[in-house]
């Protein structure tokens, strides 16, 4: 070791203490502090008044009937989502995914609703997908009956309150990450594209054997961040049905934040947001394991 | 702040380590006492006591009478200074929330009404019998008065209180050849109720706006449980502490199913667009608070016409409760706190300037002599109300759990789904939480 690489490896700690100490102070510390209360009664209002109760609150949330349907409806949604908005991203990618500027805007528009905010768009597909009462009816439910179909009320229905939210976020948001599919799109190497069509490869076979390849890495990682934004489903549902009709909507994220701040029941609160992490976790490991990026 | 600075120290130090190697250590030393030591400022010592005060932000009206109130407080009381400090309304309760759990409640706040009863719970709140004379507290509503005692003991005043009735529109309703009950503070069986939306919406006219698009769970709990009250019914059990056999009680499903059919046979909207459909001449009749009263009569004139809700039942009933303002337990001078709770309760410092911004219903007797229009309707059915009908919601420490399972399930029956069914549903799931949060001793044997 030269005398210079000896004084580095003496300061690094003193550089790392500063994002050490903040890390510990703003992240491992809270963890730390909910997991204790998650092994106990707290109450929000009176966290210093908590009796230990052990693992009960876990026991007691995996047989819960709201919880149980909060969980099933977040991981319907995610089944939902995450396959149609990654191919629909992909395909959309692939389509815009040209030099004229007549196609950058195309993008944009793709892009605007991802920048909107999410309470605005909510209103707004609340408005769309409004019952036919009086005179009027929702645009949605226009252009059903202008295909033939029955209006219904979407948002209402146990059967399609879900679903109609699975389709209001997919166009939420597609176009982020058909921004990001664009931009590895890009980097594809010419040259294969253009040795594959000398080859002979159809615009078909093109797509399989030399585009996705190329951007395998960029489709994982689309899948991880989606999953995970499904996951963390709350500001849709918790909006434009408050998790009706009969909890069909409930979010995992939704029945948390109601045990925090409406039952107050910090210990519980604590004990659901662990499962809901140990879930993600568990999720992102098994895709990982599964979908393996290639590392050059 | 801190999290904002340290990065940039950082970057400084490892671009420069070489050169500022022997003061690199000084400098994340500076950093860390920076960072533990926050953004607190030294106070300047002062002659006067200060008293924290904390306000749920209100229309800018309401936010201006406040800071005046409190203004007017610091001048009279040389000793003493009011720190006020608004929050907005809908992130309020859960600001209050925390501050209690960081154990950081301000000298004295305002809370909604239904909170009281947790916030005793948790130990929170401060007695304030010792702070008000007999004669003073019986001058208050006695809805007021209710809504702040918990077994007995007072923790609560509110400055002004609320109500709902029956605003119709006489010439909508005389075209329809309906009339309304001839006496005043009269009002409609359930059949003549419905009989009265039949006969306009046969002539062509919208009969009623229910606010169904209402964002707030309380407006549905708020508004509807006289329904279920005026039947004879209860949303929970005296004590507060259970709802089995109690929410789904075979009156309650009746009461909930006459409730329904108005939505069945579209009298009412399920999901409005319009805020007040009655105000622009789109409906004949507005079940609503007192806090349209003000633009329904501008709007009106002579041809507004108000009665209490119609009653599912044999006994008429109304809503009621507000804003009221508490002491925190642990304040370090509650007698401070509590010369401000004197002040924003009184009639003329108080009342009369808040009532005077936001329109609600003052909360004492004495303060209605500041406003003649509550010699005629509509102002004078809401004191009437007060005085006789009106019910506060339960005061129960697990009230919020059981507005969101009310609400939800008044949500879900307005559009059509089986009156018992969710009822069962809704008390079931509010039940295991009572079960579950109930002390030991508490217990309830089902």
């Amino acid at each position: 070791m030269t005398p210079w690489q000896k004084t580095r490896s003496r300061a690094a700690p003193w550089f790392l203490l500063p994002a050490l100490l903040l890390l510990g102070i703003f992240v491992v510390w809270p963890m730390g502090r909910a997991l204790f209360w998650s092994a106990t009664n707290a109450d929000l209002l009176a966290p210093g008044r908590a009796a230990w109760v052990g693992a009960e609150h876990y026991r007691d949330l995996l047989t819960d009937a709201r919880f149980r349907q909060a969980f099933a409806n977040t991981a319907l949604f995610a089944v939902l989502t995450i396959p149609l908005q990654t191919t629909l991203a992909f395909l959309l990618a692939l389509w815009v995914n040209r030099p004229e500027p007549v196609w950058r805007w195309l993008r944009a528009v793709f892009f605007i609703p991802v920048i909107v905010s999410m309470p605005v768009l909510a209103v707004l597909w609340t408005m769309l997908y409004q019952p036919p009462q009086g005179s009027g009816m929702g645009l949605v439910n226009v252009a059903v009956s202008f295909l033939g179909g029955e209006p219904r009320a979407w948002l209402h229905d146990p059967a399609t309150a879900l679903p109609a939210i699975v389709v209001m976020s997919i166009w939420q948001g597609v176009g982020l990450q058909m921004m990001v599919f664009l931009a590895s799109l890009q980097a594809v190497p010419r040259e294969l594209l253009e040795a594959a069509r000398l080859d002979g490869a159809s615009a078909f076979q093109r797509v399989v054997h030399v585009v996705i390849p190329s951007v395998r890495n960029t489709i994982i990682f689309v899948i991880t961040v989606t999953t995970i934004f499904a996951f963390r489903l709350f500001v849709q549902p918790y909006l434009m049905t408050r998790g009706g009709p009969e909890n069909r909507t409930l979010s995992l994220v939704q029945s948390i934040y109601e045990m925090t701040f409406l039952s107050q029941e910090l210990g519980r609160a604590s004990a659901a947001a662990f499962l809901f992490m140990a879930l993600i976790v568990l999720l992102i490991f098994l895709q990982r394991h599964f979908l393996k990026e290639v590392r050059e | 702040m801190a999290a904002f600075l340290a990065p940039l120290f950082f970057c400084i130090l490892s671009r420069g380590a070489l050169l500022f190697r022997p003061l690199a250590g000084v400098f994340i030393a500076a950093v860390i006492v920076f960072v533990l030591s926050g953004c607190s400022r030294p106070r300047e010592p002062s002659p006067r006591q200060i008293i924290r005060v904390w306000a749920h932000q209100g229309q800018e009206a309401e936010n201006r009478a406040m800071r005046s109130i409190a203004d007017a407080f610091n001048h009279a009381h040389p000793d003493l200074r009011v720190e006020l400090t608004f929050f907005p309304d809908f992130q309020y309760t859960e600001k209050l929330a925390i501050a209690a759990a960081a154990g950081d409640l301000p000298d004295a706040f305002d809370l909604d009404g239904p909170l009281v009863a947790r916030y005793v719970d948790s130990g929170l709140l401060q007695p304030l019998d010792p702070f008000f004379s007999k004669g003073d507290l019986e001058d208050f509503l006695p809805t007021v008065i209710h809504q702040g005692t918990v077994d007995g003991v007072l923790y609560a005043l509110g400055v002004f209180e609320s109500g709902v009735v029956l605003y119709y529109d006489r010439e909508m309703l005389a075209s329809a050849g309906v009339s309304p009950p001839s006496a005043s503070g009269e009002g409609w069986s359930w059949e003549a109720f419905m009989s009265a939306c039949q006969q306009l919406s046969a002539a062509g006219i919208k009969p009623l706006s229910l606010h169904m698009n209402e964002s707030a769970d309380e407006w549905y709990t708020y508004a509807f449980s006289p329904v279920i009250w005026s039947a004879g019914g209860a949303l929970i059990s005296a004590d507060g502490a259970s709802v089995r056999d109690i929410l789904s009680s075979p009156q309650n499903v009746e009461s909930l199913r006459q409730w329904q059919e108005i939505f069945l046979r579209k009298y009412a909207d399920t999901d409005p667009l319009d805020p007040d459909p009655f105000g622009n001449g789109k409906a004949a009749m507005d079940w609503t608070g007192h806090w349209m009263a003000r633009s329904h009569l501008e709007k009106k004139g002579d041809r507004l016409g108000v009665m209490p809700l119609p009653r599912a039942g044999a006994s008429f009933s109304a809503p009621c409760g507000s804003w009221c303002w508490a002491i925190s337990a642990r304040a370090p001078q509650p007698e401070h706190a509590a010369q401000w709770l004197k002040w924003v309760t009184n009639s003329e410092h108080g009342i009369v300037p808040m009532v005077r911004a936001n329109g609600a219903i003052p909360a004492r007797r004495s303060a209605f002599a500041h406003f003649p229009e509550y010699q005629r309707p509509p102002y004078s059915l809401f004191r009437e109300q007060l005085e006789t009908i009106a019910r506060p919601r339960p005061l129960t420490p697990y009230y919020a759990s059981l507005t969101r399972g009310f609400a939800a399930a008044l949500r879900d029956i307005s559009r059509g789904v089986d009156v018992q069914r969710r009822l069962e549903m809704a008390e079931e799931e509010i039940d295991r939480e009572l079960q579950r949060r109930l002390p030991a001793g508490k217990e309830v044997s089902r």
